[in-house]
């Protein structure tokens, strides 16, 4: 067991983890953010996406060990002082979601993407989120939500 | 609970200390988006971790001229988006982009890339699955589930860079606690799923790959369902370098990535595929149906001649 330090949505938290433990296992389990879903827990849907040090990263294979001294954003903190973020808003008044699993990943794959990328296309959303697996929108209004969140963005 | 010890190393030298304190039971860690599916799966248990990422010089980057030097810790990412790597060596870019998807590439690394664990429909399943079926050879089974063999291991190899940097003649730098050696990257890969990468020693660190044959001609092309997430069915990467040496590299229908090299008017289009498909010990444990990914071979080598002719 080792002692790790983890800044989470602006708050400390200091834990004993074992080398195995999972950030996923480490968010849900022990700190109750359940935000953050656990899909495949195995790399393949991108539902447990959150952001280390402003990166987007797989919790579900990302050791907590690793991420000792450091930031970690997860979907309940992207809001910004008490409001959705953007793309938050637009993924939920474009039908960008339904049963909603997904969107968390989604979320936390398309803000940094936008960050980067404010003229993204839709061809570029397409690829940025290719591993975020929806079973339910057909992906169509999400490519859109997001597309409509990076004009709102430039738009201020 | 469990008493795995972490290593965080600043330098290589450490590491590989550290490697040749724990001899049996130390895995190097890197992005660690192949060790963990492993992990999940209770394929291994690692009782020693040693984690790369905090050793700077893994992590250079220098591309001058046609010179091009690669420490194994830059991320696929990085390869994607370097743009003297999309001018000199675009195969190599790709290569990277046609691997997992954006965000693992954000984590995934080329060192990890050139050590992927091989692949097989029998093997890379949950314990659960396994259980039901039976265990393997390169599990704690004692045949192959594919052939009935009991002596050797026909997973595949899955790595998409591997066979872009062969078809570039790349060379790798190793480091052990007995020394540095330098390998063609071909070298590295034995064609057994048993033993695939034992060249590189126990405890052995791959510190930098490093080539100077800036093809005039490239070809790349990888078969899966999806155009993300899926590990490949089939890889070919191929140059034509400017004395015509042609290079073919194969990948994810063997044991270990196939190579033919020959000057370009020196072979014909049959002859070329003959030879590929002989090195190859392609078996049914793929998800996609053996004759298919065996009738690609010949398709993907017709359409990467005709792009050269
Ligand atoms: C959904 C999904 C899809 C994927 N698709 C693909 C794909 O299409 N093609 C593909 O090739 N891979 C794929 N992968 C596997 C993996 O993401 C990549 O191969 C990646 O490049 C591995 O790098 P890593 O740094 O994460 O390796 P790690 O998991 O950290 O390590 C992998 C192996 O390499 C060893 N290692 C790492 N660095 C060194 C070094 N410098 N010296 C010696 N040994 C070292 C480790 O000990 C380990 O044995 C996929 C993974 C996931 C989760
Ligand atoms: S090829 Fe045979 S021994 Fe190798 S992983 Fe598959 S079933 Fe196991
Ligand atoms: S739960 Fe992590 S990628 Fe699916
Ligand atoms: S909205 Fe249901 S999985 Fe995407």
């Amino acid at each position: 067991m080792q002692k790790v330090k983890l800044h989470i949505n602006g708050f400390t938290r200091t834990l004993l983890v074992n080398a195995h433990e999972t950030l996923l296992d480490t968010l849900r389990e022990r700190l109750n953010l359940t935000g953050t879903k656990r899909g495949c827990d195995q790399g393949s849907c991108g539902s447990c996406t959150v952001l280390l040090d402003g990166t987007p990263v797989l919790s579900c294979i990302t050791p907590t060990i690793r991420c000792d001294g450091r930031k970690i954003l997860t979907i309940e903190g992207i809001g910004v002082n008490g409001h959705l973020h953007p793309v938050q808003e637009r993924l939920a008044s474009d039908g960008g979601l339904q049963c909603g699993f997904c969107t968390p990943g989604v979320v936390m794959t398309a803000v940094p993407f936008l960050q980067e990328n404010p003229d993204a296309t839709d061809d570029d959303i397409k690829e940025a989120l290719s591993g975020n697996l929806c079973r339910c929108t057909g992906y169509k209004k999400i490519i859109e939500a997001v597309r409509h969140a990076a004009e709102d963005l430039r738009h201020g | 609970m469990s008493t795995s010890s972490y290593f965080l190393p600043g330098t290589i030298d450490e590491a590989v200390s550290l490697a040749k304190a724990h001899p049996n039971d130390h895995v190097f860690y890197a992005g660690g988006t192949d060790i963990q599916l492993h992990v999940k799966q209770r394929l291994i248990k690692p009782n020693t971790i040693i984690d790369l990422t905090a050793i700077e010089s893994l992590k250079s980057v220098s591309i001058q001229k046609k010179n091009m030097k690669l420490g194994t810790m830059v991320t696929l990412d990085q390869i994607v988006k370097n743009p003297d790597i999309q001018k000199f060596y675009p195969i190599l870019a790709e290569a990277a982009k046609s691997i997992a998807t954006p965000v693992i590439r954000k984590s995934a690394t080329l060192g990890g890339n050139l050590k992927v664990s091989n692949r097989c429909s029998f093997y890379n399943q949950s314990f659960d699955w396994r259980q039901s079926v039976g265990s393997c050879l390169k599990d704690t089974g004692d045949i192959c589930q594919v052939t009935g063999g009991l002596n050797h291991c026909y997973s595949r190899n899955v790595s998409d860079l591997v066979p872009a940097l062969i078809a570039l003649n790349a060379r790798i730098m190793v480091q052990t606690s007995t020394g540095i050696n330098e390998m063609p990257l071909i070298d590295l890969y034995v064609p057994d799923g048993l033993i695939v990468h034992t060249p590189l020693g126990v405890g052995g660190i791959i510190t930098e790959i490093f080539t100077s044959d800036e093809p005039s001609k490239w070809w790349f092309k990888k078969l899966r369902l999806r155009k993300s997430l899926d590990f490949t069915s089939l890889t070919v990467a191929a140059t034509v370098n400017k004395k015509d040496v042609l290079r073919v590299c194969v990948n994810g229908v063997s044991m270990a990535p196939v190579l033919v090299e020959t000057g370009i008017n020196d072979v014909t289009l049959e002859g070329l595929i003959l030879q590929v498909k002989r090195a190859c010990k392609t078996v049914d444990n793929d998800y996609m149906p053996l004759k298919y990914r065996r009738e690609m071979i010949s398709a993907f080598i017709t359409d990467c001649w005709n792009t050269f002719h």
